[in-house]
């Protein structure tokens, strides 16, 4: 896999927030100095390829009356892990799924983000997915505060190189 | 903005709609903004204007493309860490100095402190973790690199 300078210039142009205007692509292409059809195709690329997963809008969930944020964290069998992974996934307030390294003291492999309009929504979803994989053994961790919450700056100068 | 006003966003029929299509992709096309005002059947000025107004409320945070940053040879982490409560504040600002941090939160269990990293390699991301270990504010420090993906897809219906 090749990522060339262009694709990386694109990558770090269109993480962040794209001008409002009818014609977008254009005006990004001619700060690039390439023309608009190069830019879509390239998009198109990416899309295709999985490197770009999603071009939408980041919204914020707590002013759609999402106040909610559990991570919970589940202890699953790890012959299990990919049944529980797939069975987990497929509740639609189930935002990210991902299996992660157990470490000492946090016996725990499986981690879901779940949303809820209130804390018994998020509990109600918990519980689906307890009963679903019969896991008994998780822990549901509420965000108590936000620090930070930001796109990913792609941008060459932003990212050090060690 | 109080945190009671923030609360208190009502969003017309028409939002709604607006939000949750636009949560979904938008195609490349030259004139993205007509396609999705056609499927919505709104005339495409309507649309920008709505979304303008979104934007300035704050609802809509930014309209972007995600990436996988394995797929495009970055590397991603979640680091957990262990702070006395009085001092997650203080321990929060100097973790979201590197702008390697994407999402940090505070979440109640024994690692209070979550946060995200996005970095061009794994030295990075270890030298990051090994210079926070230094705060004396910070008892433990963990990282929980992920394994297999089973889902990244956020959608919340408005």
């Amino acid at each position: 896999m090749m990522i060339s300078k262009l694709d990386k210039t694109i990558i770090s142009v269109m993480s962040a927030d794209i001008p409002l205007v009818s014609r977008p692509f254009q005006g990004i292409a001619a700060s690039l100095g390439i023309n608009e059809a190069t830019l879509l195709s390239r998009l198109k690329a990416y899309r295709k390829k999985g490197w770009l997963r999603k071009f939408s809008a980041v919204v914020n969930h707590r002013k759609i009356g999402f106040q909610y944020n559990a991570m919970v964290v589940w202890n699953i069998p790890d012959q299990a892990v990919n049944q529980a992974g797939k069975a987990m996934s497929e509740f639609s307030r189930v935002s990210h799924c991902y299996q992660r390294k157990k470490s000492v003291g946090w016996n725990y492999n499986l981690y879901t983000m779940i949303h809820g309009k209130a804390k018994k929504e998020c509990f109600n979803v918990v519980r689906a997915i307890a009963r679903k994989t019969s896991c008994r053994n998780y822990k549901v961790l509420f965000s108590s505060q936000e620090y930070k919450k930001t796109a990913v700056d792609f941008a060459e100068h932003a990212l050090t190189k060690s | 903005m109080s945190p009671k006003r923030k609360n208190k966003i009502r969003l017309s029929a028409l939002d709604k709609r607006i939000l949750n299509r636009l949560q979904e992709d938008i195609p490349f096309v030259s004139r993205p903004w007509q396609a999705v005002a056609g499927e919505l059947g709104i005339k495409e000025e309507l649309l920008l204007k709505r979304i303008g107004s979104l934007k300035d409320e704050g609802i809509i945070r930014r309209i972007s493309a995600g990436f996988a940053p394995r797929k495009i040879k970055y590397v991603s982490t979640l680091v957990g860490v262990k702070v006395s409560p009085a001092k997650c504040s203080a321990v929060a600002k100097r973790i979201n100095v590197y702008p390697e941090v994407t999402h940090n939160y505070k979440r109640n269990a024994e690692y209070n402190i979550w946060f995200t990293l996005v970095a061009k390699d794994r030295k990075r991301i270890l030298s990051i973790i090994g210079r926070l270990k230094e705060d004396p504010n910070i008892q433990r420090i963990t990282e929980f690199p992920a394994g297999k993906l089973f889902k990244i897809n956020v959608k919340l219906k408005a």
